[in-house]
C-alpha cells in the first residue's frame, strides 16, 4: 500500500494547542511522524532578557495556557534563591493553595478533553463548566481569570479576600460530590474503555529513555515519584496526600490518573485552607522601587509539579536588573517531540489524537 | 468492567433539574456578567492626584502607557503637565501601573467589555471615566503588600543630643557605600524634582551615578548647576524633596544627602580634574561682583570657566557671606566652606576681602574699569522691632551675634558676651540657628543651658525646617509660641530681666498678608538677662550712588531685574540672589549661574 | 540540606578534574567541567542513579567569547539536582551529542543548534529547523541578536493618529 503524507493540523477538534503533527499514514496506520512546532513560538526567552525582573510578570503566565501559575511560581523562586530573601510563612500556603486550585482546572480540562479525540463531548462541557468555577475563584483572589500574575518575588501580591475560605470549600464539597458521576460517565463508558483499554501503552523503559515525568512516569513505573513527596517546596511536606502509582500504563491508567489525583488536590486544599497562618504576605526584600531591583549573580533551577510533569526553568542572573538568560522546561517537551517520532508510529490515525491528550502534551510550553 | 444495570440510562435525569451554567447569547450584551471585586478591568485616572511623574509608563512590560502633555494643565512645582495615555491594544492588564503609581491615581474598574469598528478608538486617556464611558465601579486597588514603591526613607545617623549640645561637632553622620546605593534605588527618575529646584540641578542623572557607583560623572552633573555642591548637600532648603513623588504617599529621597555622598567621597585630584574639565573657550572682558555670598561665588565660577577675567569684592574677612557668617558650625562646618570656595578660586576667581564697596572702593568706579558690574550683596543686616526698650545693650542682632560667633570658632576672636538666661525672638531657621547657638555657647561657659523662644507663629505657621524644632527641642529649646512682644522689661538698676509679650490672635489678615493683631489682656512675661533678635534680615544699599539711585527701581527693599538677571533700565549691570528675592543659597546659585549667562551675552554682542 | 549532595558533589571531583562546585539551594548543586570529561561524567552519574536528564540548555556569555552548556540531571530516588556546565568556544561552537548516554537529549540538542548555533556531531537531524520556519538571520538566542532591530526591521510600525494635546476629554 502506498504511504499518505498527512497533517494532523493545527486546526483539529482533538489537537491539545497549535502544533501539527506530519505523518506518513499507509492504510489506518502511521508509519512514520515528526512534530512540527513552532506555530506558538513567541520568542519568551528572548523576550524575557529585555524586561526587568518584575516587568517580567507580565509575560511569564503566557508561556503556558492552561496552567499558568507554574510558571510565576518557579520565577519567583529562582531570584529569591539567587537573592535570598525568605518568604513570609502565609505566602507559602496561599502559593500553595493557587497551586493546586491550578492543577484541579488542568485536571479538569484534560479529563474532559478525552471527549475531544473520541467524540464524548458531554465529558468537555461537564469539565468546562467545572473549570469555569474555579475561573471565578481565582477572579476573585488574584483579579484575572487565567493569566493572574499573581505570585511575585517575595511573596503574592495581594492578601486573600474576605470570605473566600468559604466559597472555596463550597466548590470543592461540591465538585467532590460529583466526582463519581465523572467516573460513571468516562471511566467506566464502555466507548471510551475500547478504545483506551490496553491500547496506547507506555512501558517503563520508555518513560527512562524519553524522559517523560508526571502521570506517565508514575503510572508505568510504579513508583510515587512526584516532586511534592521526593523535593518538596512551599510547605508540600506539611500536608498529607497521597500519589497514585501503577506499573501498568495504559491510556485508560493514566485518564483514571487524572480523576484519582482531583480527589488528592481536594484533600490537599481542605488542609491548606485549615492550616493556613496570619501574617504578610510579601516580603520586600529587593531594594528600591520595582524598576530597579537588582537579583545577585548566580545560576539556579526550579522545578514544581505541574499536572503534566515536571515543570522548570532555568535562570542565569548577572547581578543587573534585567535577567541574564531564562530557560524554560516544558514538561511534555520530552514526550511532545521525541515520543512523538519514536513511539507515534504504529498506532492507527484515530488514536494520535488520543495519544497527544493521554500523554499530556501541551504545545505551548514546547513552542515557548 | 461491571455488568451494565437496567437502570444506568436513568441516571442522567437527575440533570434535568440543574440549572444549566451556559449563558444565553443575548444575555451577554444585555446582563452582562458582573465580575469579582478585585477584578482588573480598563484604568480609570484621578486627575486631581495625578502628578505626571510617568512611573506607570517606565513599567509597563508591554510599552501600552504613553504620557502626553495636557497645555490646560497648570505647570506647578511638584508636578509635571502631563498625563498617561493607554493603548488597549496593547495592555495585558496586570495592574503593574497602579501598583506603582506614586500618588495613588491610577485604579482600575471593573469593566471588560468594549467595542468599535475603528481601531483608533483603542488609544485612550483614562479620567474619571474609563475608556467604555458607562457608569462603572472600582476594581482591584493598590494595598500595601501590592505597593511597587519603597516608600520608607533609609534612615541617616544622627549624633545624640546629649553629646551634639556639648559642642559645635556636625550632627549628620553622612550616608556609608550601601546606604546611599539603597536609597539611590528608591528613585523613579520622574524629574519633578529637576524642575522644582531653583537652580534645576540634574537630580535623576545624579541619583542614577550614585546608584551605578559612578560617582565621577555624578559630580560632573553637580557642577553643571551648582559650583556649591558641598554647602548645598548640607545646608539647602531642599524644596526637591517637598516635590518629590514618593513625599505624595511616603518618603521623600534623601536628595540632599545623597548630594553630601558624592562629595564627601570623591578624593581632591579626582574632585580637582572635574572642575577644572568644565573650563571652556576665553571670553574677553573683566567682571566686577560686589559680594561673595552664594550668588556672587555662583556667577564668579561660571564666568571663571567661560574665561572672563573676575574680580569679586567682600566687606568681611573671609569669604562665604551667610554660608560663613550664618550657618552654624554643626550644620555646615567651616572646613566645607572653605573647600568649596578654594575650587572656584582655583579657576583664577580673584576675591579682594576686607574691601567694602562704598568705603574702600567707590562704585562708580568698578562701573568704570569693569565691563559688567554684579551686585550681590544680600541680607547682611537684622531686622529691628519698634517697641519700647528695644536699644537697650542686652537687645542683640541674630546677624552679628552668628558672625561673631564664627570668628570665635575659627580662632578669629573671642566668645561673644552671653549671660546664662536668654530670649530669642522669631521662629524662622535663622532664630534656631541663634537658639541652638547659644545653647552650645551656655553649655561651655556655664555648664547648663537655658533658652527661650518668642514667636508670633504658632504650631503650625512656624516657618523654620521640621527638623530644626524637632533637634532644637531634644536639645532643651522651650518654645513660647503665637506670642508677639510689647516691650522690654528692666529692672529697677536698668539691667535687662525679660520681654513682655501679647497673645496673637490672628496672624494673617484677609488678603493673607502679614498683619498680627494682639491681644492686649492676654499677657506673658518671659525672663532673660538678654533679647535676641531673629525676625527677618534687611539689605544695605548704601553703596550705590545718587545718580543711579534714581535709575535703579526698588520694590521693598529688593532690586527689580529683567529675565536674565539685568536691572532694569541700567545696562552693564545686573544683580542677584537675596537681593532680589530673599529666599536661601540655592536660589543664589541659580541667580548667579542666569546672570553668568546673561553677562557672558551682554559682553559677546557689546563686544562685537 | 539534603544529605545526598555532599557525596555526589564529593564523588564527582574525586574522579573527573572539577573546575568549580556550588550548592546552589539545598537540594541542588553545580558542577563546572572541561569539555571533554562530559561524557564521561555523564555516564558516570548515569550510573549514580541520575537517570533522568530534565533539560539540555544554553548560556551564551558573549564578553567571555564562550558558550556554556547546562545539563540538568536529577535523581528521582533522593531527590537531588545537578546541575553540570560546561564552556564551548563561542567562534567554533562544536560537540557531540549525549544521546547514546540519554536519549532524550535528541530534541534539546536541536533545540541548541537552532537557537544558539552550537553544532552536535552524531546528531543527524540536528541541522532541519524545527521550531522557526525559513529564518534568514543568525541563531535568535546570541546576546548580539538585537530583537527589537529585527522586529523594526521586517514589520511596519504601527502609528497612531489620534491627538491628545487638545483640552477636553480623553477620547
Amino acid at each position: 500500500m502506498k504511504q499518505v503524507k498527512l497533517f494532523l493540523g493545527p486546526q483539529h477538534p482533538g489537537m491539545h494547542g497549535n502544533a501539527s503533527i506530519h505523518m506518513y499514514v499507509e492504510g489506518d496506520i502511521i508509519k512514520k511522524s515528526y512534530l512540527l512546532p513552532g506555530m506558538l513560538h513567541r520568542g519568551f526567552e528572548k523576550t524575557m532578557e529585555n524586561r526587568t525582573w518584575m516587568n517580567n510578570i507580565g509575560i511569564i503566565p503566557r508561556i503556558c495556557v492552561p496552567e499558568p501559575d507554574p510558571n510565576e511560581m518557579v520565577f519567583a523562586n529562582n531570584a529569591e534563591t539567587l537573592a535570598n530573601i525568605e518568604v513570609p510563612e502565609r505566602a507559602h500556603w496561599i502559593r500553595m493553595l493557587i497551586l493546586e486550585l491550578a492543577r484541579l482546572a488542568a485536571h479538569l480540562m484534560a479529563f474532559g478533553g478525552c471527549g475531544g479525540p473520541t467524540g464524548l463531548y458531554t465529558a468537555m462541557y461537564w469539565a468546562q463548566a467545572d473549570r469555569d468555577g474555579i475561573l471565578t475563584l481565582f477572579e476573585e483572589i488574584t483579579g484575572q481569570r487565567i493569566y493572574h500574575m499573581y505570585i511575585v518575588i517575595g511573596g503574592v501580591r495581594k492578601d486573600l479576600p474576605k470570605g473566600i475560605e468559604k466559597k472555596i470549600l463550597d466548590y470543592v464539597d461540591d465538585l467532590e460530590r460529583r466526582l463519581p458521576d465523572y467516573e460513571d460517565l468516562v471511566l467506566n463508558n464502555p466507548t471510551i474503555i475500547a478504545r483506551t483499554k490496553d491500547q496506547i501503552m507506555l512501558p517503563a523503559e520508555v518513560v527512562w529513555e524519553l524522559g517523560v515525568t508526571g502521570i506517565g512516569m508514575r503510572s508505568a513505573t510504579g513508583k510515587a515519584y512526584d516532586i511534592r513527596k521526593v523535593a518538596p517546596y512551599a510547605r508540600y511536606d506539611k500536608v498529607e496526600f497521597d500519589v497514585p502509582t501503577a506499573t501498568y500504563s495504559d491510556a485508560l491508567t493514566r485518564i483514571r490518573f487524572k480523576w484519582l489525583e482531583m480527589h488528592q488536590i481536594i484533600r490537599i486544599i481542605r488542609q491548606v485552607l485549615e492550616l493556613m497562618p496570619g501574617g504578610k504576605v510579601r516580603e520586600k526584600a529587593l531594594d528600591g522601587s520595582a524598576l530597579r531591583w537588582q537579583v545577585p549573580k548566580g545560576q539556579v533551577y526550579t522545578a514544581v509539579e505541574a499536572s503534566r510533569g515536571e515543570y522548570g526553568y532555568y535562570t542565569v542572573s548577572d547581578g543587573g536588573i534585567m535577567p541574564y538568560r531564562v530557560a524554560v522546561r516544558g514538561a511534555s517537551f520530552p514526550q511532545g517531540l521525541l515520543g512523538v517520532e519514536k513511539y507515534l508510529p504504529g498506532h492507527r490515525i484515530d488514536d494520535a489524537a488520543l495519544w497527544f491528550d493521554t500523554m499530556g502534551i501541551c504545545s505551548p510550553e514546547i513552542d515557548r | 468492567m461491571k455488568k451494565a444495570s437496567i437502570f444506568a440510562p436513568f441516571k442522567g435525569w437527575k440533570y434535568l433539574f440543574k440549572k444549566p451554567v451556559t449563558v444565553p447569547m443575548d444575555d451577554i450584551f444585555k446582563h452582562p456578567r458582573e465580575s469579582q471585586d478585585n477584578y482588573r478591568g480598563f484604568h480609570v485616572n484621578d486627575w486631581d492626584k495625578c502628578i505626571g511623574c510617568g512611573t506607570c509608563e517606565d513599567v509597563c512590560p508591554t510599552g501600552a502607557i504613553s504620557m502626553v502633555e495636557r497645555k490646560e494643565l497648570p505647570d506647578v512645582d511638584g508636578s509635571k503637565p502631563e498625563r498617561p495615555a493607554v493603548d488597549y491594544g496593547r495592555c495585558c492588564f496586570c495592574a503593574l501601573c497602579v501598583d506603582i503609581c506614586a500618588s495613588g491615581s491610577l485604579s482600575m474598574t471593573k469593566e471588560y467589555l468594549y467595542n468599535s469598528p475603528n481601531p483608533e478608538d483603542f488609544i485612550y486617556m483614562p479620567t474619571d471615566q474609563d475608556i467604555t464611558g458607562r457608569e462603572h465601579k472600582a476594581g482591584y486597588e493598590k494595598t500595601e503588600s501590592s505597593d511597587l514603591l519603597d516608600l520608607v526613607r533609609k534612615p541617616m545617623e544622627h549624633v545624640d543630643a546629649n553629646e551634639r549640645k556639648q559642642s559645635f561637632i556636625e550632627i549628620v553622620r553622612g550616608f556609608s557605600k550601601e546606604q546611599a546605593k539603597a536609597e539611590a534605588a528608591r528613585c523613579v527618575e520622574c524629574g519633578i524634582c529637576e524642575k522644582t529646584c531653583p537652580a534645576h540641578m540634574n537630580i535623576p542623572e545624579y541619583i542614577r551615578a550614585i546608584w551605578e557607583d559612578d560617582l565621577e560623572a555624578g559630580l560632573n552633573w553637580l557642577y553643571q548647576t551648582n559650583p556649591l555642591p558641598s554647602v548645598c548637600g548640607r545646608i539647602c532648603t531642599h524644596m526637591c524633596e517637598t516635590a518629590c513623588a514618593l513625599s505624595n504617599r511616603g518618603e521623600a529621597i534623601a536628595i540632599r544627602w545623597l548630594k553630601r555622598y558624592i562629595v564627601d567621597n570623591m578624593p581632591d585630584d579626582e574632585y580637582e580634574k572635574v572642575v577644572m574639565a568644565q573650563v571652556s573657550a576665553k571670553g574677553e572682558g573683566k567682571v566686577a561682583i560686589v559680594g561673595a555670598g552664594s550668588a556672587g561665588l555662583s556667577a564668579a565660577y561660571y564666568l571663571g570657566t567661560l574665561g572672563y577675567e573676575v574680580d569679586v569684592f567682600e566687606r568681611m574677612p573671609l569669604v562665604g557671606g551667610p554660608m560663613r557668617y550664618g550657618a552654624p558650625k554643626y550644620r555646615l562646618p567651616d572646613d566645607v566652606t572653605t573647600h568649596d570656595i578654594a575650587f572656584i578660586e582655583k579657576l583664577g576667581v580673584k576675591i579682594h576681602t576686607n574691601t567694602e564697596v562704598g568705603r574702600d572702593v567707590k562704585f562708580a568706579d568698578l562701573r568704570k574699569k569693569y565691563d559688567a558690574v554684579f551686585i550681590a550683596t544680600g541680607y547682611p543686616h537684622t531686622r529691628g522691632l519698634t517697641i519700647p526698650g528695644i536699644g537697650h545693650e542686652n537687645v542683640k542682632m541674630a546677624m552679628e551675634f552668628l558672625a561673631a560667633s564664627t570668628d570665635y570658632e575659627t580662632g578669629r576672636g573671642e566668645m561673644p558676651g552671653i549671660e546664662d538666661d536668654v530670649v530669642v525672638v522669631g521662629s524662622g531657621n535663622v532664630a534656631f540657628d541663634v537658639a541652638r547657638t547659644l545653647v552650645r555657647f551656655q553649655i561651655e561657659k556655664y555648664g547648663k543651658s537655658s533658652v527661650k523662644m518668642l514667636a508670633l507663629e504658632n504650631e503650625q505657621q512656624i516657618p523654620a525646617d521640621k527638623e530644626e524644632v524637632e533637634e532644637g527641642g531634644e536639645e532643651g529649646i522651650v518654645l513660647h509660641l503665637g506670642y508677639g512682644p510689647k516691650h522690654i522689661v528692666t529692672d529697677k538698676k536698668g539691667k535687662l530681666t525679660g520681654i513682655e509679650a501679647a497673645k496673637c490672635i490672628r496672624l494673617f489678615d484677609e488678603n493673607n498678608r502679614f498683619a498680627p493683631q494682639l491681644d492686649e489682656e492676654a499677657i506673658i512675661c518671659v525672663n532673660g538677662k538678654q533679647v535676641y533678635l531673629a525676625i527677618g534680615q534687611t539689605s544695605d544699599l548704601a553703596f550705590l550712588p545718587e545718580d543711579l539711585k534714581d535709575q535703579v527701581k526698588i520694590e521693598r527693599g529688593k532690586i527689580v531685574v529683567n529675565k536674565d538677571n539685568q536691572v532694569r533700565g541700567v545696562p552693564g549691570l545686573f544683580a542677584g540672589g537675596d537681593i532680589i528675592r530673599g529666599m536661601d543659597i540655592i536660589n543664589g546659585v541659580a541667580d548667579g549661574h542666569a546672570a553668568a549667562v546673561g553677562i557672558d551675552h551682554y559682553l559677546r554682542t557689546k563686544m562685537k | 540540606m539534603n544529605k545526598h549532595i555532599e557525596s555526589v558533589t564529593e564523588a564527582v571531583k574525586a574522579k573527573f578534574d572539577v573546575l568549580n562546585t556550588e550548592i546552589v539551594r539545598d537540594t541542588q548543586a553545580a558542577v563546572d567541567l572541561k569539555p571533554g570529561d562530559v561524557h564521561a561524567a555523564l555516564a558516570f552519574l548515569k550510573a549514580q542513579g541520575f537517570r533522568q536528564l530534565s533539560m539540555l540548555t544554553c548560556v551564551d556569555w558573549l564578553e567571555d567569547k564562550e558558550f556554556q552548556l547546562v545539563y540538568l540531571l536529577f535523581d528521582w530516588d533522593k531527590g537531588v539536582r545537578l546541575q553540570m556546565r560546561a564552556r564551548l568556544d563561542r567562534d567554533n561552537p562544536k560537540f557531540t551529542t549525549v544521546t547514546n548516554i540519554y536519549p532524550g537529549a535528541q530534541y534539546y540538542e536541536r533545540d541548541v543548534h537552532e537557537f544558539f548555533g552550537v553544532e552536535f556531531e552524531g546528531n543527524p537531524m540536528s541541522y532541519k529547523q524545527l521550531f522557526l520556519e525559513n529564518w534568514d538571520d543568525i541563531p535568535p538566542m546570541r546576546k548580539d541578536f538585537n530583537s527589537r532591530a529585527y522586529s523594526d526591521k521586517k514589520f511596519p510600525v504601527r502609528e497612531y493618529k489620534k491627538d491628545f494635546t487638545k483640552a477636553g476629554d480623553g477620547k
